[in-house]
């Protein structure tokens, strides 16, 4: 398999096509463009209750180009995999499965189905597209919502720090695991390329930050994408069977602060909290380099 | 041929029978016995399938419904607590068309928590937009299955079915099961395939509906849900043609001719009450029996045809509708209501396994017919057995 | 009064909400390329939530019925060949093929 070298390489065709009901700069639609130009159009996908399930489809009009499901909130890794033990028994190959939820349908609601999916080593792709909140909702905080993130379930800050998502799926010893952000299209277009050709249960993260609930300028989508991996915050690697690949390193990070400040929901963050994140952000930082 | 068997193996034989190819289940008491026979056909050799070990019932439907969709015929097993876990993913596999089959073994609903047999967990998702089928015994498990199977997926109706059978009194109950082979079941139930998610013809499924078209999808499902009760009458026939057994249509009755005082019920009260309805009649009453047999749709034709002329009902009701009284009574006074006034005796009996024999049903005929004679009105229901 | 006509299996066919697009109906602002600039690195293709933007013989250019005018293109252009221009209403009537 060649893995594509620049963006020009990349297939023109859109499967996720404008004139869909996504917010301006919305971060979800930006992640799914990008992974589907990898996936290709014998590509499956299943999404559970989220904004990017209800974005895409309305009535009888839709932005998918290819076979798509609005699933039950906790379901969409179940889905897929009863969508994978059908086409097997059919005997049709070469589709990918995808089950793309949100933070919620991941880590929370959605976690059920997820880890019954890996340990079953169900041969399809979990995506999560993570903006950090329960956008579809209106914003409120879940377990992957960073500590002192104002929302509007946790006016006060979010009181307890953000859950381990990379290290929860690691354990389960999916065939390949990789983080990615919007702000790196190549990098992300390329582990989708890598996914699809590895057989077995798929893990793929990747930080879609969301205006609205980061409190950000609407055009600072793909900046604060950025700055989240330059902060050496989001963390660019893969694991192909527990081994990890560092993909993009900064050459050198920039203060997570230049990172917080942009962003409406990390007002309560004081000093301190963010000395202590600067610290925890050295600490992982060193540990994932080695 | 015939094999000593109990409900649960009825129904795994009818899953191995109709070929099923993946079976997307969660185990739980009296069902999982169904699940591993299964599993055993599959690992021996005498199915091809593909089980998806889900971990729970919700994730099991909803796997169940996926692989639908994709193409496959599928099948699960539950009741009670599962039942009720996975009551939401119930109203989107009716609500997206999907013939997915699903063997209930009936079983008291917790609180307080119960093994035991009734038929309230299937009541409580008697909205949800399933074909229910309640089995008299094992052989009508077996045959009621299959029929499931090709009822589901006839053009007409495209949508999924609960078989019903009792926990314990019929899944663990042994009784003589006539298989009929494969070649005969193949010929009834020939491969449908209608998948929605296929690349080769891409569809959103599922695109958030606005009031402009959810209610016409509504409409659209419960015509489809009506003609399911004539389409399953037409199965049932051509499947008489093939095997000699004939279940009759949505209801079918017992001792009808001349008959005052009608027994109604379902499961396996229906064979209790045959033998209490030929006691009765030896008694000189004139006793009769209208088996259920089709829950949903609820056959209001049948029963207002059966039921009009007779003197009093008696319904027999496995479940409570809590102040509301027994799901069938309800139907039936609901059937009967402008075209006839005959009196309904409800009684909510049997909950939580409690059991119930010929003598009491025959207690019950007699408190019937001695209140009708004091001319009282009916109760709107009445326990019996507490 | 009969029901709609719809489909059985509760679902939409591809390409349906590209032709109803009409972004020009809630659009604040455009993108404007000068394309002596742009040097096709491509990243905008690939920032746009929208699908708005395209190579098309050699040159980039603006679906104006997908953009919404989030202004992504703009910030992200690494030789700051795209600038975000007001739309009004009374702009509207004007559309780039």
């Amino acid at each position: 398999m060649d893995l594509i070298t620049s963006l020009a390489e990349v297939p023109e065709t859109e499967l996720f096509t404008g004139g869909h009901g996504g917010c301006r700069s919305c971060g979800a639609a930006i992640a799914v463009r990008q992974a589907l130009k990898a996936l290709g159009p014998r590509t499956i996908i299943t999404i559970p209750a989220s904004c990017m399930a209800t974005i895409g489809g309305s009535d009888l009009t839709t932005a998918w180009e290819i076979p798509f499901y609005h699933a039950l909130f906790e379901t969409a890794p179940a889905v897929a995999s009863g969508i994978r033990a059908a086409l097997d028994i059919q005997g049709i190959k070469d589709v990918n499965v995808v089950s793309w939820a949100g933070d919620a349908g991941t880590a929370d609601i959605g976690f059920q189905s997820l880890t019954g999916a890996a340990e079953r080593q169900e041969n399809i792709i979990h995506v999560c597209y993570d903006n950090e909140t329960y956008m579809n909702t209106g914003g409120q905080a879940g377990s992957v919502t960073p500590y002192l993130a104002v929302t509007p379930d946790t006016p006060g800050g979010k009181p307890t720090p953000r859950k381990d998502m990379l290290a929860i799926m690691a354990a389960h010893r999916p065939a390949y695991l990789a983080t990615a952000s919007i702000a790196y299209p190549l990098d992300l277009i390329q582990k989708f390329q890598k996914a699809k050709e590895i057989q077995g249960f798929r893990y793929i993260h990747i930080l879609a930050p969301c205006f609205k609930g980061w409190g950000i300028r609407e055009d600072q989508t793909v900046q604060v994408a950025r700055l989240a991996v330059e902060s050496g915050l989001w963390l660019l690697y893969e694991e192909i069977k527990g081994q990890r690949r560092v993909t993009y390193r900064p050459e050198r990070r920039v203060p997570v602060a230049d990172y917080l400040r942009l962003q409406g929901r990390f007002k309560q963050m004081d000093d301190a909290a963010v000395a202590a994140l600067q610290a925890e952000v050295d600490r992982r930082f060193q540990e994932v380099q080695s | 041929m015939p094999q000593l068997l109990n409900g649960n193996e009825a129904a795994a034989h009818a899953a191995r029978l109709a070929r099923v190819e993946v079976l997307a289940s969660y185990p739980i008491t009296p069902a999982a016995p169904v699940m591993e026979k299964i599993t055993q056909f599959i690992t021996e050799g005498s199915l091809k399938a593909n089980f998806v070990r889900v971990e729970s019932d919700h994730s099991a439907l909803a796997a169940a419904l996926g692989a639908s969709m994709a193409g496959a015929r599928s099948f699960l097993i539950t009741n009670s607590q599962g039942l009720a876990y996975m009551s939401e993913v119930l109203y989107h596999v009716s609500g997206l068309r999907q013939p997915v089959v699903m063997a209930v073994v009936n079983r008291a609903l917790a609180a307080p928590h119960s093994r035991f047999p009734e038929h309230g967990d299937a009541i409580a998702q008697e909205t949800a937009g399933w074909i229910q089928f309640f089995c008299e015994n094992n052989q009508e498990v077996l045959d009621s299955l299959l029929q499931a199977f090709r009822l589901g997926e006839d053009e007409r109706v495209r949508l999924p079915v609960m078989v019903n059978y009792e926990g314990y009194i019929q899944s663990h109950t042994r009784e003589v099961v006539d298989l009929p082979d494969q070649k005969v079941v193949d010929s009834f139930l020939p491969l449908v395939r209608r998948p929605v998610l296929d690349v080769e013809n891409p569809l959103a499924v599922n695109t958030v509906a606005s009031p402009a078209v959810y209610m016409d999808y509504k409409f659209h499902q419960d015509e489809a849900l009506k003609r399911a009760g004539e389409v399953a009458r037409e199965i049932n026939a051509i499947y008489a043609g093939l095997t000699g057994r004939d279940w009759g249509g949505p209801v079918s009755g017992y001792r009808l001719e001349g008959a005052e005082i009608v027994l109604v019920t379902m499961g396996s009260l229906v064979s209790t009450a045959r033998v209490a309805v030929d006691a009765l009649r030896s008694a000189g009453e004139k006793a009769g029996l209208l088996k259920v047999r089709l829950f949903r749709p609820f056959p209001l034709t049948e029963i207002r045809a059966t039921l009009k002329t007779v003197k009093a009902v008696v319904a027999l009701d496995k479940n409570i509708v809590f102040s509301s009284g027994g799901a069938l009574a309800r139907e039936i006074r609901a059937g009967l209501y402008g075209h006839a006034a005959v009196p309904v005796y409800s009684y909510i009996l049997g909950l939580g396994g409690r059991d119930v024999d010929v003598e009491d049903l025959m207690a019950i005929y007699r408190q019937v017919r001695d209140q009708r004679q004091a001319g009282a009105v009916p109760a709107p229901y009445q326990w019996y057995g507490l | 009064m009969a029901a709609k006509e719809l489909p059985v299996v509760p679902s939409a066919r591809p390409g349906t909400m590209a032709a109803g697009a009409a972004m020009e109906k809630i659009r604040e602002q455009r993108p404007v390329i000068d394309q002596g600039k742009c040097d096709l690195c491509r990243l905008c293709l690939f920032y746009c939530p929208d699908a708005a933007l395209t190579l098309n013989q050699g040159q980039v250019t603006v679906n104006l019925h997908f953009c919404k005018g989030c202004g992504i293109c703009a910030v992200e252009c690494p030789v700051r060949a795209i600038t975000m221009v007001p739309e009004y209403p009374s702009d509207r009537g004007f559309l780039e093929k």
